[in-house]
Parts: C-alpha cells; structure tokens; sequence
C-alpha cells in the first residue's frame, strides 16, 4: 500500500507543479485590489470584465482570431495534399521534402521572425498582415502534414482502389472516401493549428508593427507598463478557452493521441 | 501535390531565413568569421551563451529525472484513470506560454506567495528577489518543457515488453537496478526525444527569459532581440541565430548518435 | 530441515476490494513438481505471483525452505519464475539475459561464463548465446527464460502457462524437457496451466483451483480417476454427468438432467454421478437412444446420443460396427464406470 500512496504523491506533486499556477492566476486575476498578488485582495471580477475594455487587447484578440483560423486553413489547403503524396506516391525525395516542411518546428520562432521581416517585408514591401499571415502559415504547416499523415498512415489504401473499380475518378475518390476517413484527424490537425499558431510569440514578435500586433505580443507590451492583475485575469480567459477547445476535442476526437 | 508546401516553406522560410544566417559571415561585405571571434571576445556575449547551455542542459536533465517518476507512477496506473493524467500532463502544451510564464510572476514576485510565506515566517524581513535571477528562468522553463518529456517517456514505458519489469526483480534486481539495467535502456529512445525536445525548446524559448529573465538574465534568444531592437546589430543577430541553430541540430544529431549506440 | 519446499498458510490475495484467493493452505514438497490447474481467473496465477514476491499478501504466511518471506521482497526471496511472455530482455542477447542475474550478485567473471554456459547447454542453447532475443524462435525464447532462472539455483521454480505459446508439437517436446530437467536437477517446481492434459502429463501432483479455493488436491492418476466434486469431474474429463435426484425402490434410484431422467437399477448416496464416454456402453443395455451424431476418431468412435436425460457421449472401439445417425441403439450407464460425486466441497 505504501507504493501507492508513493506513487500518488509523486503524481500529485508533478501535476502542482504543471498545472498548479494556472489555478493561482485564476484568483490572481479575481482581487479587487489594484496590485499583483496572491492571495488576492478581497474577491472582485472586475479585472476579468476589465480586459473586455482595453481597446487593444480587442483589436490584438481579433488579428490573432484571424491569423489562427485563416493560417490554420491556409496550412490544411496546402498541407493535407502534400501528407497524401507522401504517404501514398514513393515520390522521389520524400525524406527531403518532410525536412523542409518540418523545418519550420526546428528553427527558432524568432529567426523566422527577423528573416521574414528584414528580407520580405522591407524589400519587398509586404504589409505586416500579410507576413504574419504568411509567418503563421509556414509555422503550421509541420504539425498540419504530421497530423494529417498520422491518420493517413492508419488508413486502409485499398478503400481507395475499391472505389475507383466502383466507378469513382481519383480525385473523387479523395474527397468520397478518403477525406471522410480522415476527417478526425484533419480536425485535429486544425486545433493543433489553431492553439500553436494563437499561442505563439517568438515568431510574431519582430514581425508586429503599431497597432498590428497579436495577443500575446500586446499582453507581454502590457505587462512591462502595468502591474495591475488584469494580465491575470487574460491569461486566465485565454487558458479556459484553450482548455475548452482542448476538453472538447478529447471528448470527440480522443485528441492526446494526435499531439 | 507535394509542391505548394515545398515551395511555400521554401521561399517564405529557408530562404530568408538562410540570409539571416549568412549575415553573421559578412563584416563589411566580406565572408569572414571575424564577426564570431569579435562576438566570443565580449565577456557579456560568453556569458550569456554559457547561461543558455547550461539552463538548456539543467532543464533537459531534471525533466528526465522527474519525468522518469512521474512517467513510470503514470504507467502503473488502471487505464481510465491514466488516461486523465495524460490529458492533465498535456493540457499545459495548449496553454498559452505567456499566461504559464506570467503565473511564476505572481509566485516569484516581491508581494507574490513565496515572499508572504517568507516574511510571514520570519525567515527575512524583506522579500527576497527571485525574479530577474537564473531560478526563476529555470523554474519556468521547467514548467513549459517538462510535459514533452513526460508523454515521451511515458510513451516508450507503454512499449515495455511485458513483465520484464518482475522478471528483473525475481532474478535479484533491487528498484535502482531495475532502473539502471531495464528501464533505462529500454526506454533511451524516448528519453533521447524528449531531451531533444526539452533542450531545444529551452534554448530557443523568448517569453520565459523575457519576462522571469529580463535584461538581467538575458539568453541567446532575448540577446538576439536585443541585438536587433536596441542596437541594430545584424551580424551579431545573424551569428546568435547561427549558433542557435547549430545547437538545437547538434543536440538533434548527438542524442540521436547515443540512443543508436 | 523439512522437506517442505514451499508452504502457503492461510493466504489471502485481493486486488484492490476485490478477494482473488481467500485464506490458501498448500505444501510444496522438495523436488515434486506440482501443477496448479484450473480455468483463468481461479487465483492460481496470483497465487504464483504472491509466492514470488510480487505482490504482496493480504494476510496469511509464505514459507520457502522453512523461512517466513512473506515480507521479504522479491529481488531477496530466490524463486525463479518463468512469465507465461517469457518476458526477456530485448536489449541484451541470448547469454546477457542469462548472465543477468549472476552479474547483480557480483558473482566473478569467470565462475558467470562458465555458469551460463552450463546453463545454456542445459537447455540445449549454446550455439545460440549471442543472438538477440527477437532472433529465437518461440522455443527458443521459452528455453532461454528457463536457462536465466535456472542459473539463479532458485529455491524453487515457478512457469506460468510454460506451454501455452508453443504450437502443438513444440508443446510435446517441451513437456518432455521440462520433466527430464527436473529430474537432472531436482529442482522443486510448480507451474500453472488451464490445460487439464498439460497438467496430468506432467505434474507429480495436481491442484486444482477454482474461484480461489482448492478443489482437489492429488496425483494425475487420483484426479483422472478419482475427481470429488461436480467441477472436478468435468475439468478432468467426465463428459456424462448427472444429478441423482432419488432413490425410488429398494435396488434403483433416478438420475436427471434439464431435460428428462433415467431409471437406473442400482442404489447411490452421491449428489451426482459421472460416466466417461469411454465408460458408457453402447450396443446393449436397459436404456434406449437416438444417435445425434457420430465421429471417427481413428481408434474410436465417438457418439452423441439423444436420450431420456438428455444428450450422452459415448465412445466405442472403432473395431466394432458403425451405428447411423438417426438409429436407436441401446446403451447402460454402469454402475463399474460411475464415478460419485459432491456438488461442491
């Protein structure tokens, strides 16, 4: 009995630490002081209905809505066709082409940041929207053809050669067939996305200019003036909302094995 | 079919980012590695590189030792329930890096709980600085690292043939040498993916040295912006990002070498 | 000393809430070879994995050689077990895995290659030392993992299902190695199977467990001929078995299935009787079936015949005359064949 209570403390102990601080920003964010601290000054939710009323941290919120959710289907356009051809065609090169696809993940954010703004946006004039957009694609991508493929891999090949003996043309037995099958792993694929893409900072860092910013860069801007608990309360928002996003996903689509 | 992402990534990525590279070779339009002997020359430079191996390295090596526990008191666990661990230990991964970093301000800081806990014990009658010091880089790059190394740990623990765990002990093997002469090599290719991943990760992190670091404990990564925003020097910029990525493919490449070996 | 190799005294196991053998008692004698027989879930693999240490015991006391281990933890008690997945180590080859043990008691260099070896050509491995485990055959393995505890001397022997991976030849052959290894080393061994046949081939002694409990405890031969109960009878072969429901005149009693009854024209005190098919005969005889079926069996054929109480099989020597499906034949349950039983213990 004693291994287990050993067993259990040691859980326990990992878990405080992992997850133990979201908890504490959670009543950080609840003071009705106007300080940092814990435990909190009094109960009051006027931090968490505060963030609603900073200007920028709506528009910031709105950029990295449309950054995630375009991008992420930006990546799944290009990304989903690119895991097919390397799962099923012995093309040429395939190790090659998942290296540069994969490269994305292995190169620091904020490289990629500084490469994109000193060589495409200056020269090229590209508007900070668009190099974000562009920034947040590539960043995407990996995990979208990784994602995608994994399904991919787990999928009958025959179902498609039944299906054109049925009748259908190979792209209808694509769509038909295959991307019915995969339809999970796309939409995993797409929160994975999604919650990378929302949550990252290095790479959108130097590619922000005045008044485009994303989230997180406005809320790391935000915190060196203030000090006041409504980064808390926002960083609170933004964890129940990934935690949402990603206790429905688990429920539906068993998620953790996709990550 | 494969072409479009091949290309984006190219032009968009490789591309720019390869210039970016390049710059550390060029001083004055010429190729030369003056830049880097000049980068090394500066004390501030040195140490802020040692800082970042070393941090990449302790976090890297903590996660294994704590993860190899909690992984292993995971594994041994009815599956319903070790099936909510898992999602408790990943959920940390969803969460944006800024809210997990801004937490340890709250914990570290001169009214935050550890300094209460220490003024109200008597133990200092002033707060203590943790902020702004090396522990609290390290604790918080701990927190966001140490998830990866668990699910790769304990995914190779899942692959464990069967009862070889018993069998060790039934053939005199005490827990420690179940550990050094089973598990352990049993589970090196996990524990070589999950360093990789949790070493990189620790080099290449911005939020967590930005915010629990400053311009105090500053690493390669805050140094490069620096670089970049304060003094506009690009082939210092171009030479951080060099050895960045140097490291991160040199640990991909070592640990691959030693989990083969 | 006694010659008590293994002695079990009031065992309790439970998983959890959950009571898999409720207060054993069984003896182990030196050098016997004792079987633990009964269906999954009888508590017999626990048993074996509470005798070596493995887990720990509700209450109750374990004795090896005469020394309480109850307490004494696995890597200390020297029982060897062999796991039903024969459970190598995939990282190390053929004579590592072998080796394992004797390198954690320090022993020296020398005295472990020439231990390994012995070990290894008892088995009849020795070419094999430097293969992988992934390279043997499942054999192989199983003999490889009977080599890794056997150079351990343990006290005692443990195999868990040690047949039931192997196809059906490899099964014989194995069978007769293990007998001839014990009798070479006079090791005292025990090994749980659910293979009535397995256990009666091999063991000196069987028990058989059900639900946690021991059923019956005897030689192959006593259990074969001679089982106690209801379960016993059915696990070791007895196909016919049916209840007595009454003795109805001074020299004949009724026996009963669901479905109907016979009149027998002799008197039992037992709950239940059991015939084997071998012990049924066909072709004379008070009672009257229909045959249902019929199969060739090279020496034998065997029936299956519909009647009053229900279905009863049957074999008859091959040498005598096929009876077809659908005729009646006459047949006797005899008193010579029938085994008494109890319902339970």
């Amino acid at each position: 009995m004693g291994k287990t209570w050993a067993s259990r403390l040691i859980i326990f102990t990992t878990l405080l630490f992992l997850i133990g601080p979201f908890f504490i920003i959670i009543f950080a964010g609840l003071s009705a002081g106007s300080s940092l601290s814990f435990p909190p000054q009094g109960l009051s939710l006027k931090w968490y209905l505060a963030v609603f009323e900073v200007e920028s941290f709506r528009q910031s919120f709105t950029l990295s809505m449309f950054l995630a959710v375009c991008g992420t289907l930006c990546a799944l356009i290009i990304g989903v066709p690119a895991a097919y051809a390397i799962c099923r065609y012995k093309i040429p090169g395939a190790e090659t082409i998942k290296l540069i696809v994969a490269a994305p993940i292995i190169v620091p954010g904020i490289i990629v940041g500084l490469a994109l703004l000193r060589y495409l946006v200056v020269p090229l004039n590209f508007t900070v929207t668009l190099a974000l957009f562009l920034a947040h694609t590539a960043l995407v991508l990996p995990y979208a053809v990784r994602v995608v493929s994994a399904s991919l891999e787990n999928l009958r090949t025959d179902i498609e050669e039944a299906a054109v003996l049925l009748g259908c043309t190979r792209l209808q037995a694509f769509s038909k067939v295959v991307l019915p099958n995969i339809r999970s792993g796309i939409l995993a694929a797409f929160i994975l996305g999604f919650v990378t893409s929302f949550n990252q900072v290095p790479v959108s860092l130097f590619l922000s200019g005045p008044g485009v910013r994303t989230l997180p860069i406005d809320m790391l801007d935000y915190m060196e003036i203030t000090y006041d608990p409504s980064v808390a309360a926002l960083s609170a928002l933004l964890a129940f909302l990934s935690m949402g996003i990603v206790f429905i996903a688990e429920k539906t689509l068993g998620f953790s094995r996709y990550v | 079919m494969v072409l479009p992402a091949a290309v984006f990534t190219a032009a968009l990525f490789l591309l720019p980012v390869g210039i970016l590279l390049s710059e550390g070779f060029k001083v004055g339009g010429e190729w030369t590695l003056a830049g880097y002997a000049d980068f090394f020359s500066k004390p501030l430079n040195r140490t802020v590189f040692f800082r970042t191996l070393k941090l990449g390295l302790l976090v890297a090596l903590v996660s294994a030792i704590v993860g190899y526990a909690s992984a292993f008191c995971i594994v041994n666990l009815e599956p319903k329930q070790r099936g909510r661990i898992f999602g408790l230990v990943i959920l940390p991964l969803m969460i944006s890096p800024v809210a997990r970093t801004y937490a340890w301000i709250v914990i570290l800081g001169r009214t935050g709980i550890v300094n209460d806990a220490i003024v109200g014990l008597g133990l200092s009658d002033t707060p203590i600085r943790f902020l702004f010091t090396e522990t609290a880089v390290f604790l918080g790059l701990l927190q966001l690292f140490m998830p990866l190394m668990i699910i790769s740990l304990i995914s190779s623990m899942e692959n464990l043939p069967k009862d070889v765990i018993p069998a060790a002990r039934v053939l005199g093997a005490s827990w420690l040498q179940v550990f050094t002469r089973v598990i352990l090599p049993l589970t090196r290719e996990g524990l070589v993916l999950g360093g990789t991943l949790v070493f990189t990760g620790a080099l290449t992190a911005y939020i967590t040295p930005a915010i629990l670091g400053g311009s105090k404990v500053l690493m390669l990564e805050t140094l490069l912006y620096q670089k970049v925003n304060v003094s506009n020097d690009f082939v210092s910029a171009g030479i951080i990002a060099t050895i960045l990525i140097v490291m991160c493919f040199g640990a991909n490449v070592v640990l691959r070498r030693i989990a083969k070996a | 000393m006694s010659d008590t190799a293994v002695s079990l005294q009031n065992l309790t196991l439970a998983y959890g809430e959950t009571v898999a053998v409720p207060s054993l008692n069984l003896d182990i004698h030196k050098g016997e070879l004792v079987a633990l027989l009964g269906p999954s879930g009888c508590g017999k693999t626990t048993t074996m994995r509470a005798i070596a240490g493995l887990m720990t015991p509700r209450s109750g006391t374990i004795m090896i050689d005469g020394v309480d281990v109850t307490k004494v933890s696995a890597n200390k008690r020297g029982v060897g077990l062999v796991f039903q997945s024969y459970a190598l180590f995939p990282h190390l080859s053929g004579f590592e895995n072998v080796a394992f043990g004797l390198r954690l008691k320090r022993t020296p260099a020398a005295v472990i290659t020439q231990k390994v070896e012995a070990g290894l050509e008892l088995v009849g491995l020795s070419h094999l030392a430097e293969r992988m485990p992934a390279e043997l055959s499942g054999g192989q393995q199983q003999r490889l993992s009977l080599a890794r505890s056997l150079v351990m001397e343990p006290k005692v022997l443990l195999l868990d299902e040690p047949l039931s991976n192997l196809d059906a030849r490899l099964r014989l052959e194995m069978r007769t190695e293990l007998q001839t290894l014990q009798r070479q080393t006079g090791i005292t061994m025990v090994f749980v199977t659910h293979d009535q046949a397995e256990a009666l081939a091999l063991a000196d002694r069987i028990v058989l467990m059900k639900d946690g409990v021991i059923e019956q405890t005897g030689t192959p031969e006593d259990l074969y001929n001679r089982p106690n109960t209801v379960f016993a009878a059915d696990f070791v072969g007895f196909e016919n078995i049916f209840k007595v429901s009454g003795n109805t005149a001074s020299n004949s009693m009724v026996i009963a299935s669901d479905t109907g009854e016979l009149n027998l024209n002799y008197r039992s005190d037992a709950s239940h009787l059991a015939w084997r098919p071998e012990g049924v005969i066909i072709g004379s005889g008070p009672h009257a079936g229909v045959v249902a079926g019929v199969a060739f069996a090279g020496n034998k054929r065997e029936y299956v015949i519909t009647t009053d109480a229900g279905k009863i099989r049957a074999d008859v020597d091959a040498s005598e005359s096929a009876v077809q499906i659908g005729e009646t034949v006459s047949f006797e349950l005899p008193e010579s064949s029938a085994r008494p039983l109890r319902e339970a213990l």
